[in-house]
């Protein structure tokens, strides 16, 4: 019996090892036969195709003067190089792509995403349901809408990160714009308020001996899909107020009364959307807390007095009020997009009501009242009290 | 059909058997009890030693009238002492006939057994006794005067420590039980004897402490020595391979050490020893997976560096097991999961590096284990030529020469250290070698066959067992009072049992409250 059983298993055995060797690695791909995509940019063209343009990034060293593995990173001059297909949808231009790249196309390293300004006035709908739908673009990469088109930014270099999808990326991760994934951007367009918040590229042209160069200026404003309408650098820091994306943030304000200017570093905020519905009175009270350090004063300000810091704690509650008041005015008055998920908050504290009135939702966003209270607390004056170098500081 | 095969087989291994018994276990001559004729004595034990020239019939008279003989072999005996303390007062010129229980009184030497058959003389002889028979005499007297060259105790050169004691056990049986002796010299201490080996009759000492060790235990462990038919015991792997409980693992169910303290400390915990004659390393039963990641040198040191360097050493297992495949498979199947720009160095490494990520682990792999074999095995001035070489082919010219890439080289340089890190030999080769299927799982399947690979492991990990013990315990079954010397090694005061599955015969080995620090003795600080 036993000898028997020992065979089985032996069999068995045999056989799983040839299960295992007959298909060998038919899926498996080598990382150097790898097209590695570093960014993606689309455009609409004249005849309303979509052009894709993919940033490849460069791994073999071009030239033959490398002979054996240990390349020297960087040695290679324009280490991306930049390819471009055109189709009828994102998939038909990503199936061209192949055809013009000698290496399998990898999207899985896609770092950052950029619509032209053109296709995202038509609708970004299309194409995000490629990108949500085929399973290797990345759902935390970056997405940016360019002014202009999306191919003459990604054809530009950046001379300190290593390809404009790296610098991009960067810029958005210090916090000082607005900072959106593609998974953000699809909850954005699919939620309640289908209206959604893109950072805006922009491209500053040659001055000088200075290469043009790609940044973050401002906001794409969304509904439905399709852009709205642009927001400048000042409004976008209201929404970012208002999303509790303020991360870093210095603030200058002028005190009255007093010539000079006051900076305050934000150490720490969090606004908060509190709904209420009265009747037919649709309201938002919006919380904003933030404890703030003092960097620099050069006014005639004594500030290790407290009644000084409080009338600078008024003045930067002004400030913030006004930034978020006008993105406001913007946004939910002009463009009538509600980028701060009004929606999601009333639903989720109403949703009778909201399920109710879901349909209106358009009509009653604009008369949403919005109240704002601000809480500043300037926590810290800095290293010293009184300016050491005005004696005549009151 | 099937049936007639079965019984083939059935009858070939009985026949076998009985071949083996007839060959080497039935020997009639042996059986025979010693007569009153010194000379017919005398013609069946040189029958028996026929053709050995190192055994010595040394005939002589006692009292200058007695007939007698000594029989001892050349070179296993104390023949100073023989001559001083056994010939020299026998060979005066007596007034009368001396018996037996006379002659054992005029021999100065303190240990004497009386030996009745012509088996039990070739016994004491071999194990190095001198032998006396007289005429007249149905018995003999067997001699405690063994003597041969032996290593001195010296420390383990495989088990080395910073803090601790620096005796190993040698070669010699006896030896190594006055050192487990030294350590534990309670009466409670146990040492059962037993010869296995038809033709070695190696020594085999079984020592447990009474009370400790579970009664049902030491049972089985003889049970399973006692099964053993063989024609030679050289070394303690041969018991170790016929005891286990799962003989195809590629895991040791048996530790084996070379250190007293270790031996020590397991019979502390209500394990068995068993000392075989004619080699330093003891096994250890039972024993499980985490006890063989222990080094004495966890217990020697404070208990946070214990704790530390077990957490390491588990890290490394994993690492020395799993590295290269993950390498793989992560390289070859989820690119996406690498962070961006290390991606982009592997892959700009890997430009012009002809092999797939599989093949160039394997090979590199095997070199090492290659070069780690040959190493091993050489004489120290020429193992240090080999290492050198082998820096430079797993080296900087496998990578400059453009057939390796750097993280690779990285790669199994680390998982080198990491097998290295296991403080058991047996342990660390084991893994050593499973890492070479898991690898070829992961170039197959990417990480799905890496966890495949895991998950088979466990599975057959869970059903180990090692003298009953469940090789995984105190982990599964999970048993959370001692974790406490597996997730970290508790203090000295803290471990205040015995494992449960050895010593819960006598659970508690500290008295309550060790911890050191000030007495409370009610009048406040």
């Amino acid at each position: 019996m036993d000898a028997i059983k020992r065979k089985t298993v032996l069999v068995l055995f045999a056989f799983s090892i040839f299960v295992l060797l007959l298909p060998g690695c038919w899926d498996s791909t080598e990382a150097n036969d790898l097209a590695i995509i570093t960014a993606a940019g689309l455009d609409l063209t004249e005849d309303h195709q979509l052009e894709l343009t993919v940033k490849i990034y460069l791994t073999s060293t071009s030239g033959s003067q490398q002979s054996g593995g240990m390349s020297e990173p960087g040695t290679g001059s324009g280490r991306s190089f930049v390819r471009s297909a055109i189709g009828w949808n994102m998939a038909d231009a990503a199936s061209k792509l192949q055809q013009v790249v000698s290496r399998k196309v990898f999207w899985g390293q896609a770092e950052v995403f950029l619509f032209g300004e053109r296709l995202a006035k038509e609708g970004l709908a299309e194409p995000m349901d490629f990108m949500t739908r085929y399973h290797t673009p990345r759902e935390r990469a970056n997405v940016f809408v360019s002014k202009g088109s999306a191919k003459e930014v990604l054809l530009l270099d950046s001379p300190i990160e290593r390809s404009v999808a790296d610098a991009l990326r960067e810029m958005a991760k210090s916090q000082t714009g607005l900072n959106i994934t593609l998974k953000e951007l699809a909850q954005m367009m699919a939620g309640k308020s289908r209206a959604a918040v893109i950072p805006l590229v922009e491209i500053k042209p040659k001055q000088d001996d200075q290469e043009p160069f790609p940044f973050i200026q401002g906001a794409a404003i969304l509904k439905n899909g399709k852009m709205v309408g642009l927001m400048n650098d000042y409004a976008t820091r209201g929404i970012m107020w208002l999303r509790n994306k303020i991360k870093r943030a210095t603030v200058t304000v002028s005190p009255k009364n007093t010539q000079g200017f006051v900076s305050l570093l934000l150490l720490r905020s969090r606004a908060q959307l509190v709904p209420h519905i009265h009747g037919d009175n649709w309201t938002i009270t919006v919380r904003i807390d933030a404890r703030d350090e003092i960097v620099e004063n050069t006014t005639n300000l004594d500030l290790s007095v407290p009644k000084h810091i409080e009338q600078l704690e008024t003045e930067l509650e002004d400030d913030i009020k006004h930034r978020v008041n006008m993105a406001l005015t913007q946004v939910q008055k002009k463009m009538k997009a509600d980028i701060f998920q009004f929606a999601d908050a009333f639903y989720r504290k109403y949703p009778k009501e909201w399920n109710q009135n879901k349909d209106r939702w358009d009509e009653i966003y604009p008369n949403v009242n919005v109240r704002l209270e601000t809480n500043v607390e300037v926590a810290r004056p800095g290293l010293t009290g009184k300016n050491l170098f005005k004696p005549e500081q009151r | 059909m099937d049936k007639d095969k079965f019984f083939n087989r059935l009858l070939r291994s009985v026949r076998r058997k009985s071949a083996y018994t007839e060959a080497c276990v039935h020997d009639p001559q042996t059986e025979k009890k010693l007569s009153d004729h010194l000379s017919e004595n005398l013609e069946w034990l040189q029958t028996i030693y026929a053709d050995c020239s190192d055994v010595i019939f040394h005939e002589f008279f006692i009292g200058e009238r007695t007939p007698a003989v000594l029989i001892y072999i050349d070179g296993l005996s104390h023949l100073e002492e023989v001559d001083q303390h056994v010939l020299a007062p026998l060979q005066h010129d007596f007034s009368r006939e001396l018996t037996l229980a006379d002659i054992r009184q005029k021999i100065a030497v303190s240990s004497i057994k009386t030996v009745k058959t012509v088996a039990q003389v070739s016994e004491e002889v071999s194990c190095g006794n001198p032998v006396l028979l007289v005429e007249g005499e149905k018995t003999g007297l067997a001699i405690g005067l063994s003597k041969w060259e032996q290593r001195a105790i010296e420390e383990p050169t495989s088990e080395s420590v910073l803090r601790g004691p620096r005796e190993g056990f040698i070669e010699t049986l006896r030896t190594n039980t006055a050192l487990l002796r030294r350590r534990v010299r309670s009466p409670k201490l146990k040492i059962k004897s037993m010869h296995i080996g038809t033709y070695s009759r190696t020594q085999v000492a079984i020592a447990y402490i009474d009370g400790i060790a579970a009664p049902a235990l030491v049972e089985e462990v003889m049970h399973r020595l006692k099964r053993i038919e063989i024609d030679g015991i050289l070394e303690s792997a041969y018991i170790e391979e016929l005891i286990e409980d799962n003989p195809y693992s590629p895991f040791p169910q048996l530790l084996s050490t070379e250190r007293p303290d270790v031996a020590g400390a397991y019979l502390l915990e209500g394990h068995v020893v068993i000392l075989v004659d004619g080699t330093p390393s003891v096994l250890i039963a039972p024993v499980t997976f985490f006890s063989l990641l222990q080094s004495p040198e966890d217990y020697y040191e404070r208990y946070v560096a214990g704790s530390a360097i077990r957490w390491l050493r588990y890290l490394f297992l994993a690492i020395s097991l799993l590295g290269p495949s993950i390498y793989v498979a992560v390289l070859t199947f989820h690119q996406e999961m690498i962070p961006t720009s290390l991606l982009l160095t592997m892959a700009m490494s890997r430009e012009h590096i002809p092999f797939p990520a599989l093949v160039e682990a394997v090979l590199m792999e095997t070199m090492f284990e290659a070069l780690r074999e040959a190493g091993a095995r050489l004489p120290k001035q020429i193992g240090s030529a080999v290492s050198i070489v082998g820096a430079l082919v797993i080296g900087q010219a496998a990578i400059a020469a453009g057939i390796v890439s750097a993280p690779m080289v990285m790669v199994v340089a680390i998982t080198g250290i990491a097998s290295f890190m296991a403080p058991r030999f047996t342990i660390g080769i084991s893994v050593r070698l499973l890492r070479f299927p898991m690898m070829l799982l992961a170039g197959l399947l990417g990480l799905l066959g890496v966890i495949l690979g895991v998950i088979a492991l466990l599975n057959h990990l869970l059903t180990l067992r090692s003298f009953g013990v469940p090789y995984l315990s105190p982990l599964a079954p999970l048993k959370g009072r001692e974790l406490k010397d597996v997730l970290w090694r508790a203090p000295r005061w803290m471990m205040d049992t015995r494992p449960h599955l050895t010593g819960k015969w006598n659970p508690y080995r500290e008295a309550p409250a060790q911890r050191p620090g000030p007495v409370d003795d009610g009048e406040g600080g």
